[in-house]
């Protein structure tokens, strides 16, 4: 079974007097271990489909299959805890706490699903390890570069081991040589078999992935395979 | 274990905002100090009226022509009353048989002199001997005029606090010699210094024996009479019996009620409690405005706050924070500053109210029931006004507290 399915998945607003609807039927399946990128100009829903997948919304009609449980029909903390468990997100405003330590940050998750101080710490360290940022543990965001700052989100995301990383526009803050980095990072944790859909809106990082999926008006435009399995199979 | 790490949470956003908490204590402290100024006030005034009253025994009654009157319309009913007399309590002395002791206290004002100093219009009380015995008056030093005494018609007095204060400046009073309207007395004792209800004689007052007062004063035409039962259990029956005897002598007709009071310390504290208790409710109803001005603070400084890390409700609820998480924190928030501010606002009252009553001479102690009412409040405080902000940073939607700028 695939571990994110949706069916017919619909999200409409109410403007005013006017309903937009900013998905119109997605279907799509992603597998264990895949990286996926989701391709689109602003506007074309991209980033309401990446807020179902990431469980921060509910669908107006469609189903959601996320490791075999419906999803869609979930209520707010039921949510909250499949976002603990299963979803890593990465932001494009990183989305740390400005006061808090990297460390501090990192640990977030693990408050919420009840991980003992000890062990909570231990578990932030080596994800803080895993972005090589072990030397900036007790820095606060304002003191570390956007690199860092996305890396330390990074490492937020992976301290609970979740089924999918999420990333949204991951380097739409960062300077080119950065998203190098971050891109290579994100390529690292593919290859360790991580799932990695990331939502974005420039070819150079989609074609990290190994899966393209183009939306645009609401519904799945193309679904191709990415530069890096095209330049695999030739 | 999310708990305590919640409660953490809330304890870093209020060290990161210092002046903003402090504002919100401050607001809360005004509250709780003002409720607590006044409940101290009232918990030591009505502390010391209990001691006051406590010289009269449980098993001792008063009778008195008027004893207490509620209304003016009740006072000029009472004052047509027939005084009480030495008959009567001669009538109860020899029929009331559960009548342990029957002491009677006669009034009137004098000159009092001592070298020098000279007071008019001093209270003075010819009293019997059994006086002491039935109404519990402290020693300070010397003793009280014994029976035969009162027999012989010795000048002794005992005096007040306040009389000796007036009169003896610096001088031990024991053996001197005063006049009282010319005729001169030894004083025997000086009584312990009264509560503030208990002395209200601006110049003091001294006790003389009661025939010493006939002799002088002349046969007193009302008096005051203090009834000592022979037990606690016997004082309902002692009280009939006088009743019956008095009622008899002052030929009450059987359908009219009577025509003079039967007083006990514990009917006397009802009343004075029923009348705190109006007081205490106005007081309080009054004090209580700041203190719901200081919730309103809190409620005012928490949605402010709530809105304000709109963004950091959302991380935290895209990182798996569920609602009740996200509530506990911004509760923990408002009652650590309420309950702190209570601490303060309780410290604060307390030494108002001590301050406040040293001026009129009564202590007051701190009281486990005002300091768990002003937590109990300050809590309350936190809890009611801390309710809808938490609750609106805990139904905040993911998507839109991410997104807010």
């Amino acid at each position: 079974m695939a571990l994110i399915e949706t069916t017919d998945l619909w999200k409409s607003y109410q403007m005013g007097a006017e309903t937009i609807h900013a998905l119109r039927g997605v279907s799509i399946q992603i597998g264990k271990g895949e990286y996926v990128a989701i391709m689109g100009p602003s506007g074309s829903g991209k980033s309401t489909l990446m807020n179902l997948i990431g469980c921060l919304d509910t669908p107006s009609k469609g189903d959601y299959f996320l490791n075999g449980k419906l999803v869609s029909g979930m209520n707010d903390d039921e949510l909250a805890a499949i976002r603990n468990r299963e979803i890593g997100f990465v932001f494009q405003t990183f989305n740390l706490l400005p006061r808090a330590t990297a460390l501090h940050n990192v640990e977030l998750p693990l408050i919420y699903n009840g991980t003992p101080a000890k062990e909570r710490t231990e578990k932030a360290r080596i994800a803080l390890t895993k972005v090589q940022l072990e030397d900036r543990m007790l820095h606060k965001p304002n003191e570390l570069s956007g690199g860092q700052r996305q890396r330390v989100a990074i490492a937020r995301a992976l301290v609970n081991n979740p089924s999918i990383i999420l990333a949204d526009e991951p380097t739409g803050n960062l300077d080119s040589k950065t998203s190098e980095d971050i891109m290579s990072l994100f390529d690292h944790l593919y290859s360790q078999g991580n799932t990695i859909i990331t939502v974005t809106h420039e070819r150079d990082i989609a074609n990290h992935a190994h899966r393209v999926l183009s939306i645009l008006d609401g519904q799945i435009a193309s679904d191709q395979a990415g530069a890096r399995k095209a330049a695999l199979t030739h | 274990m999310i708990t305590g790490s919640l409660f953490k949470i809330a304890l870093d956003a209020l060290r990161a905002n210092k002046l903003r908490s402090g504002l919100t204590l401050l607001g809360v402290i005004i509250g709780v100090t003002s409720v607590m100024t006044i409940v101290s006030a009232l918990q030591g005034m009505q502390d010391a009226i209990k001691e006051d009253l406590s010289q009269f025994g449980p098993s001792t009654f008063l009778v008195a022509r008027i004893g207490m009157a509620m209304s003016e319309q009740e006072f000029l009913d009472k004052i047509k009353r027939k005084p009480i007399t030495l008959k009567s309590a001669a009538l109860i002395e020899k029929g009331c048989d559960l009548c342990y002791k029957v002491s009677t206290r006669a009034n009137t004002d004098a000159r009092v002199k001592y070298k020098d100093k000279s007071l008019r219009n001093v209270m003075i009380s010819g009293v019997t001997a059994d006086a002491f015995e039935v109404v519990e008056v402290q020693l300070a030093q010397g003793r009280f005029h014994t029976a035969d005494e009162d027999r012989m018609r010795r000048p002794v007095a005992f005096i007040s606090d306040k009389l000796r204060e007036n009169l003896f400046e610096g001088v031990d009073p024991l053996g001197k010699e005063i006049t009282i309207d010319g005729r001169k007395y030894t004083v025997i004792g000086v009584e312990k210094k009264a509560g503030p209800f208990g002395d209200n004689q601006e110049r003091g007052y001294a006790y003389i024996p009661m025939s010493t007062y006939i002799t002088q004063f002349g046969e007193p035409s009302r008096i005051m009479l203090a009834v000592k039962a022979v037990s606690v259990e016997a004082l309902q029956d002692a009280m009939d019996q006088t009743r019956m005897i008095l009622r008899a002598q002052r030929h009450v007709p059987f359908d009219k009620p009577d025509d003079f009071d039967i007083l006990t310390a514990d009917r006397i504290l009802d009343v004075i409690n029923a009348f705190t208790r109006i007081l205490r409710f106005a007081l309080i109803g009054i004090s209580s405005i700041s203190l719901v001005v200081g919730g309103i603070v809190v409620m005012n400084i928490m949605m402010v706050s709530v809105t304000e890390r709109t963004r950091e409700i959302g991380i935290r609820k895209s990182l798996g924070a569920r609602q009740k998480h996200i509530l506990l924190q911004f509760l923990f928030e408002s009652l650590t500053v309420t309950l702190v501010g209570g601490i303060l606002g309780i410290v604060l009252g307390f030494l108002a109210a001590k301050t406040l009553m040293l001026k009129i001479d009564m202590n007051i102690a701190p009281s486990l029931a005002a300091i768990s009412l002003g937590l109990a409040i300050s809590g309350g405080v936190g809890l009611f006004f801390g309710i809808y902000p938490a609750m609106k940073a805990a139904r905040m939607e993911p998507v839109k507290a991410l997104s807010y700028e």
